[in-house]
């Protein structure tokens, strides 16, 4: 491992944004103490993100986002293609996509769990999807280890280790003074040969480790006792209270529904763009001719849950929550998975 | 009390971390067996439109009309099995999902009832209108189980228009299936899609029985006069394969009847409506259980969607 003292990290940053995309970690714009006009204009100012780095952004290093990463690969709103009509002529132009490396900085074990959530399923299953791949396959990751957490946090218990992420191209461990810095791919190898000059030997140091987490679920067996609970009486005591507002989704790192629409410069000239969705709006599965497969909250929140905990461990092969709590402080009604997740173990099943 | 249980549509689960390999159109559970019938969409992208040209459009009742879609080159955009879907867009209005209902050399022809904002601007376009256009999506029509048998296409409405693929493919390939027996019914006469076929074309294909019926007597019509799930008790058909499409209302009777009449329910065929939106199974919105309808649908037995969370 090598290292450098956390008040010269701007050095390694300042380093490889030449190069590179670079996204980091930046406060919220309430905690932040030189809030400029750009940043306030970006939208969701409020919340922790990853942003392009610049040198004098407030850095955040202490916990997660509180936004995740997911929208670097699957941006929020992304344009498709451009459709021009003229009389009965219809021209379709693709997006020219960009080439440049990425490298997404600072990702905590959670989302890069859902990172891998999102490969297997834009990746993976079925269809490679173009606009995805292009992001995601010139990214390149330095997993942040963590040595505290947050109230809300429970990755531990969906099995993920807080400290390491095997699958990320460098991991950065947090050493106390300073960050220490592993290489886990050649590509990592690549990057830290680069800026090794920065850098110093650390032998012998050793990560901090976060306290234990006040949240603490027992996953086993959940998935195949969901099995049977499609029509239990749970599904009818949780949802009257969820407001359909969809944060729980928004938030969560590996939501990953979109919506296909376009907007219109003009009536003649559309551009084609995706942008998220979430399963519980109530238009979401709704046909043209007003028939809805799922339309009441029961049925949305019991799809919300059996997804994350049933339906995506079929068709994907694991669960679909990462344990980032995102949902769990967010969600203005406290209908979140953690306590689900306890309910569903408590729940009576006829056998 | 807890009527459902949910099935792994994909045998075992894996194991958390272990990466799952790629299989496009799975098909999931039932006991029929059946293989991926095509490739998927035609083009590196498979959200990116074809560029295409409406060249005809037929009016086959009040509120449908078929509309014939080739390429910009003149070829035919993509060649889909039955059963297969096709996301057809006018872009000022947006996009939807429509079964191919017949094919070809050059042509897709979809048969488009008015329903929404995108189909009733469909309807006011007139010939040599352009569109975008993009598959084919889907599982299509199990045909390797359906060779050799005998197959009952019993349908209702526009419900015609995607089984309409599959007796097209049957006629085209005659030796290949046993008899063939058709029950197709509609509101009214002019509610009957396809007449061509119905009163010229399907009439002189050998070994076949051809049942049509309208709901309520009309002058002009000396044929039968019922409901479909009624006519086909009536019929006392014998159990074999069926391939069931209409309004849910008559899926639903359809599907009861057909059960005392002693159809297995992994010999009774049909295609699921969903919302879609990608067609390729990112956009999640057309999912019963962990079952994506654009992928692994729309075609389904009775005994998959038995085994499936009766969420549709
Ligand atoms: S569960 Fe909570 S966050 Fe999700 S839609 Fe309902 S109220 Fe909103
Ligand atoms: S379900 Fe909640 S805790 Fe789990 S990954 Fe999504 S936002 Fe995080
Ligand atoms: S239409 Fe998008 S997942 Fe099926």
């Amino acid at each position: 491992m090598r290292k450098i003292a956390k008040t010269r990290i701007d050095d390694v940053l300042r380093a490889l944004a030449p190069r590179y995309d670079l996204y980091v970690p930046v406060e919220g714009a309430t905690t932040m103490r030189t809030p400029t006009a750009t940043l306030w204009q970006e939208g969701l100012e409020n919340a922790s993100r990853f942003r392009l780095y610049e040198e004098g952004l407030p850095l955040y290093w202490r916990t997660n986002t509180g936004l995740s990463p997911k929208d670097l690969f699957f941006p929020q709103t992304e344009k498709m293609y451009t459709a021009i009509s003229q009389g009965k002529t219809v021209e379709i132009k693709e997006e020219s996509t960009n080439a440049w490396p990425i490298i997404l900085f600072g990702v905590r074990s959670c989302d890069i769990a859902s990172i891998d959530c999102m490969d297997r399923v834009f990746l993976q299953k079925g269809y490679e999807d173009t606009y995805y791949k292009n992001r995601r396959q010139r990214t390149l990751i330095f997993a942040l280890g963590c040595s505290t957490h947050e109230d809300t946090c429970f990755c531990t218990s969906m099995g993920i280790d807080p400290k390491a992420s095997p699958t990320a191209d460098v991991q950065i461990s947090d050493l106390g003074d300073a960050f220490g810095f592993t290489a886990q791919s050649p590509s990592g190898q690549q990057i830290l040969a680069s800026i090794d000059s920065l850098m110093s030997d650390a032998y012998t140091a050793q990560p901090v480790s976060p306290d234990p987490m006040l949240i603490n679920v027992n996953l086993e067996g959940v998935t195949e006792k969901l099995e049977t609970m499609f029509d239990h009486p749970l599904w009818d005591e949780l949802s009257p209270r969820c407001i359909g507002c969809g944060t729980c989704t928004f938030l969560c790192p590996t939501c990953y529904c979109f919506d296909i629409n376009h907007k219109s410069p003009t009536h003649a000239h559309i551009v084609k763009q995706r942008s998220w969705d979430s399963c519980m709006f109530v238009d979401y599965t709704c046909m043209a001719g007003g028939h809805n497969p799922r339309p009441s909250k029961t049925e949305r929140v019991r799809n919300r849950f059996l997804d994350k905990l049933l339906y995506n461990r079929q068709r994907h092969g694991r669960v679909f929550c990462v344990g980032c709590g995102r949902c769990v402080s967010k969600c203005p009604v406290s209908l979140e998975i953690a306590t689900v997740i306890q309910k569903i173990q408590a729940a009576e099943v006829t056998p | 009390m807890y009527v459902h249980k949910i099935p792994n549509s994909h045998g075992t689960y894996e194991t958390q971390g272990v990466l799952t390999t790629p299989d496009t159109n799975t098909i999931h559970g039932g006991t029929t067996g059946y293989a991926p019938t095509s490739a998927g969409p035609v083009g590196p992208n498979p959200l990116l439109p074809q560029r295409g040209i409406i060249t005809k459009i037929i009016t086959e009742t009040p509120d449908t009309k078929t509309f014939c879609i080739t390429g910009i080159d003149g070829t035919k955009p993509f060649s889909p099995q039955p059963g297969q879907l096709g996301m057809l867009s006018l872009p000022a209005y947006g996009e939807a999902m429509f079964s191919v209902t017949s094919q070809d050399d050059t042509h897709l022809h979809m048969a488009i009832k008015a329903v929404g904002e995108l189909t009733n601007a469909l309807h006011e376009i007139e010939e040599g209108q352009e569109c975008g256009i993009r598959g084919p999506y889907g599982n299509g029509f199990p045909l390797e189980f359906c060779r050799g048998k005998d197959l009952i296409f019993i349908a209702g409405g526009i419900g015609l228009a995607p089984v309409r693929s599959l007796i097209e493919y049957c006629i085209n390939h005659r030796a290949d299936f046993g008899k063939l027996t058709i029950v197709y019914g509609a509101r009214s006469y002019a509610d009957l899609v396809f007449k061509e076929d119905l009163f010229e074309n399907w009439p002189k294909v050998a070994n076949k029985d051809l049942y049509i019926t309208i709901d309520r007597a009309e002058e002009t019509w000396d044929g039968h006069v019922g409901f479909v799930p009624s006519y086909i008790e009536e019929l006392a058909l014998s159990p074999s394969v069926a391939v069931v499409c209409g309004p849910p209302i008559m899926i639903q009777f359809t599907l009861a009847n057909l059960e005392k009449m002693g159809f297995c329910p992994a010999d009774v065929i049909t295609t699921m409506e969903m919302r879609m939106k990608c067609g390729i199974g990112k956009c999640g919105r057309c999912n019963i259980g962990s079952c994506f309808v654009c992928l692994d649908g729309p075609v389904f037995t009775q005994e998959q969607l038995n085994a499936m969370p009766a969420e549709y």
